[in-house]
């Protein structure tokens, strides 16, 4: 580890230790962040890594270190977010705290001052002249009358970063970001990525916690990997995103590719749909067979969520014929979809998936409510044992099957999504985004259920914007684009690059949208 | 072999760990559940030795009245209590018991009914009351907040226009003497509630219906997409409210031996504020039966008390008012904890 002495520091972190009733989750944490330059904080779930950020943020009130910001030393237990803030420190959560439907400068007015003529009145020329500056310094191609909403993702979060630091003269602020590309596109979050070490380049201090290692070992000059509440190793050095990878999980990870248990393509399909027509989809065929993942790839509006609430019952399909196991099937609602085998995991975890403040056992057994009612009452003792079983199984972490499942970490929130569905064995599963979100080792958890229920005959559907995922997880992926199939790729023998190229080349973000 | 021996520690200290935690937040949390109980017992405990209130507070008179007045407050608490559960406010639920009082009475002393038609008759009105509720959240998908408080003024404009503000008397003797009897030192109305009680805790904890409706409360469009049927179940939930509601206007007519003129707000926010009050107890952060009915309890023993103590009239009101507030922020504070919203 770096020497406490080191006098270059800018943000210095020593001793911190923060416990949450009877669970430790920082045990003496030591940081030191160079002047200028992007510093990365890697760590799997429950590593602390959120917890640190929000401990020098002063969200979390720690019990005890201190925290130095070039020549002030405050103790950790006495930081508050308005200290940390006159201190200099800035922070863009994941959630931007920006309002899609007020223009771009507006957002930035709130969040930092509204230039005012006289008491209330707000100059708005002021306004635009200031916001029009900070937007060209930060290349945001955007106009400060635009609204935020009609931005592109990673445009939104270079206005969110932009109004943090609206107020530093010379790059003396810090700069701290928790997974700024956890909910962007590939294309955009190297965008992104691009923006920030350009600001580095000229002298911007930058913490970047994330999970996608790629964009780390791209951008990070120096890596730090908690785990378990500590430090477990730092790099500045030959960052790869393997050796990163493997620093987190510090086990081998699963086989990146998957293992080629070629399903059978003799099989009748799970799965065959022709020519659906439903919403922007307009005539799309999928077949699934049994064993088979097919994944779903294509830019934002390309259909692939569509294809699969079309498939779920949650949105109207006005044409084409759909097959199940041999038989029509045209779901009217999820309910009806459910009742034929089908799964359904959304990509909105928090809006459409979770219920946060139910228990994990309520959470699991709700897909099979019906089923614990025997003699005239719901049979606790079943559900406490089934709901056992899936933690088990899914390897979540929790205290208990009766805590609240808001209060767990993303990524065994996700595997319980998982877990509830696969207990029902169902013939055709549907995974919207299944590890966005997640960190390393609980992704490839994620994987091999996936994998476990795939093996045992069923089809699956996977709608993913992360080219890797659909490379590990997948057989054959299908590149949407504009509502059609553009691409059907065999995933053993295509390489990323020849996928990233197939997404991309599909002119549909150029496209301007057809009239009826 | 290095990285083994965290990974093999870990295993063993995590367990350990998490079980103390559990046993200490265990502790925490039976205190938690059982403070609303054990605040009622104190209060109880304060009104007996209390001097000014001691010689009559504690007498099975006293309780019996306060139980007999209690029963309809209750019943119209569990009512609103499926909506709540469901994620829904059910405002007319006290106008509906009114009503359905209306009906009753209206029916026995104007029309010349037989008892039993004329309470077929009031329930027949909340089945309506309640489908028309039902369908204007479930299918045209309106704020219960605010269509709940339009049928809560409908019904009193109804009631008023109806009754012209007088009371409705002058019914049937077997109605009166069922109201004022006694069963055990019990008034004879609050077993009629006590049944209605455990049948509404049952279906809320024991059946995939009353489940459907927690998740549907917690998270509506998570419910839809794990097959709950949204609509049917809302509308249930709304129709049950009703029923109920009407129940309690049957009570009002048997223990009043009449109909009042009355908007039925008075008995809606004492329900509110126990069905509140009852979520900081038992299943702390949920709506849930046996929370509800020591709200009731609670409110009513401390009313009960301040008056015996002399307190002023506005005292009853000053103290409801406070005690919804104090419930529903203590209520919003839990279901956020169990979220994880709060550190």
């Amino acid at each position: 580890m770096t020497s406490p002495t080191a006098v270059d520091s800018v943000l210095a972190v020593g001793g911190l230790r923060k416990t949450f009733g009877g669970t430790v989750a920082l045990r003496g944490v030591d940081l030191q962040v160079g002047a200028g330059g992007v510093h990365a904080l890697l760590g799997g779930n429950g590593s602390g890594k959120s917890t640190l950020i929000k401990c020098i943020a002063g969200v979390y009130t720690a019990d005890a270190g201190e925290v130095r910001i070039g020549q002030h030393t405050i103790e950790a237990a006495h930081m508050t977010p308005h200290a940390a803030r006159a201190a200099g420190l800035r922070f863009v959560h994941q959630d931007l705290g920006m309002f899609d439907d007020f223009s771009v400068a507006e957002n930035i007015a709130l969040g930092t001052r509204f230039p005012a003529l006289g008491r209330v009145q707000v100059r708005w020329s002021g306004l635009h002249r200031q916001v029009r500056r900070l937007l060209d310094d930060y290349g945001i191609e955007a106009r400060p009358q635009d609204m935020l909403g009609s931005l592109r993702g990673s445009q939104r979060t270079m206005v969110a970063i932009a109004r943090a630091l609206a107020d530093q003269e010379d790059n003396e602020m810090i700069l701290l970001l928790d997974e700024p590309t956890a909910a962007l596109p590939e294309k955009e979050s190297q965008e992104l990525m691009h923006a920030l070490r350009l600001r580095a380049d000229r002298g911007q201090t930058i913490v970047l916690v994330d999970h996608r290692l790629g964009e780390v070992e791209q951008i990070a000059d120096v890596a730090t990997v908690l785990r378990d509440g500590q430090v477990s190793a730092e790099i500045d050095h030959d960052l790869r995103a393997t050796k990163l990878a493997a620093l987190v999980a510090e086990a081998e990870l699963a086989e990146v590719r998957r293992p080629t248990t070629s399903p059978d393509r003799n099989a009748p399909p799970v799965l065959r749909a022709t020519g659906l027509v439903a919403g922007g989809v307009r005539g799309v065929d999928v077949t699934v067979g049994p064993g088979e993942i097919v994944g779903l790839a294509g830019l934002a509006g390309a259909g692939r969520s569509t294809i699969l609430r079309a498939l779920f019952g949650q949105h109207p399909v006005q044409d084409g014929r759909i097959e199940l196991d041999g038989r029509p099937y045209r779901p009217s609602s999820p309910r009806d979809a459910v009742a034929c085998g089908v799964a359904y995991v959304p990509e909105e975890r928090l809006t459409e998936g979770l219920f946060a403040d139910l228990s994990v056992r309520e959470n699991i057994a709700v897909t099979t409510l019906a089923g614990y009612w025997r003699w005239l009452r719901m049979d606790r003792r079943a559900e406490q044992r089934d709901a056992k079983e899936v933690v088990a199984r899914q390897t979540v972490r929790t205290a208990s099957v009766d805590t609240p499942i808001g209060q767990l970490s993303g990524g065994n929130q996700q595997k319980v999504m998982l877990g509830r569905w696969m207990r029902r064995n169902p013939r055709l599963m549907l995974l919207d985004e299944p590890t966005q979100g997640v960190d390393v080792r609980a992704r490839s958890e994620i994987y091999a259920s996936i994998r476990s229920l795939s093996a045992s005959g069923s089809g699956v559907v996977v709608a993913s914007t992360d080219f890797d995922e659909l490379l590990a997880l997948c057989d054959r992926i299908l590149v949407l684009a504009d509502g059609v199939v553009a691409h059907d790729l065999d995933a053993a023998t295509t390489a990323r690059d020849e996928l990233v190229a197939a997404v991309m080349r599909t002119p549909s973000d150029l496209s301007p949208t057809e009239h009826p | 072999m290095t990285t083994q021996a965290p990974e093999a520690s870990r295993t063993e200290t995590t367990p350990a760990a998490t079980a103390s935690a559990t046993r200490r937040s265990g502790s925490l949390a039976a205190i938690e559940r059982l403070a609303l109980p054990a605040l009622l017992v104190l209060v109880v405990l304060f009104f007996t030795v209390y001097p000014a209130s001691r010689e009559i507070y504690a007498t099975s008179a006293n309780v019996s009245v306060v139980l007999g007045n209690q029963s309809v407050v209750l019943l119209v608490a569990v009512a609103i209590l499926f909506p709540l559960v469901a994620g829904h406010f059910d405002f007319s639920a006290g106008a509906t018991a009114i009503f359905a009082s209306v009906v009753a009475a209206a029916g026995m002393a104007r029309f010349d009914l037989p008892v039993v038609v004329a309470c077929l008759l009031a329930l027949i009105a909340g089945v309506l009351i309640g489908t028309v509720n039902g369908l204007v959240v479930s299918r045209f998908r309106m704020n219960a907040f605010v269509s709940t408080l339009g049928m809560a003024t409908l019904l009193g404009g109804l009631i008023q226009w109806y009754t012209g503000g007088l009371a409705i008397v002058g019914i049937s003797q077997s109605m009166t003497d069922f109201g004022s009897a006694s069963w055990l030192g019990l008034p004879r109305v609050v077993y009629v509630v006590a049944v209605v009680l455990i049948a509404s805790w049952y279906v809320l904890t024991h059946t995939p219906y009353g489940r459907s409706l927690y998740a549907l409360g917690s998270n509506e469009r998570a419910a839809v997409l794990v097959g709950i049927p949204r609509p049917r179940y809302t509308l249930i939930a709304f129709v049950t409210a009703s029923v109920l509601a009407s129940i309690a206007g049957i009570i009002v007519v048997a223990r009043t031996g009449g109909a009042n003129a009355d908007n039925g707000m008075s008995l809606l926010f004492p329900a509110l504020t126990a069905a509140f009050l009852g979520t900081t107890g038992f299943q702390p952060g949920r709506f849930n039966v046996l929370g509800t009915v020591v709200g009731v309890l609670f409110v009513a023993a401390s009313v009960s008390g301040l008056t015996l103590s002399g307190a002023h009239d506005w005292v009853d009101q000053v103290f409801n008012g406070l005690a919804l507030l104090i419930a529903v922020g203590l209520s919003s504070y839990l279901r956020r904890r169990r979220e994880g919203a709060t550190s």
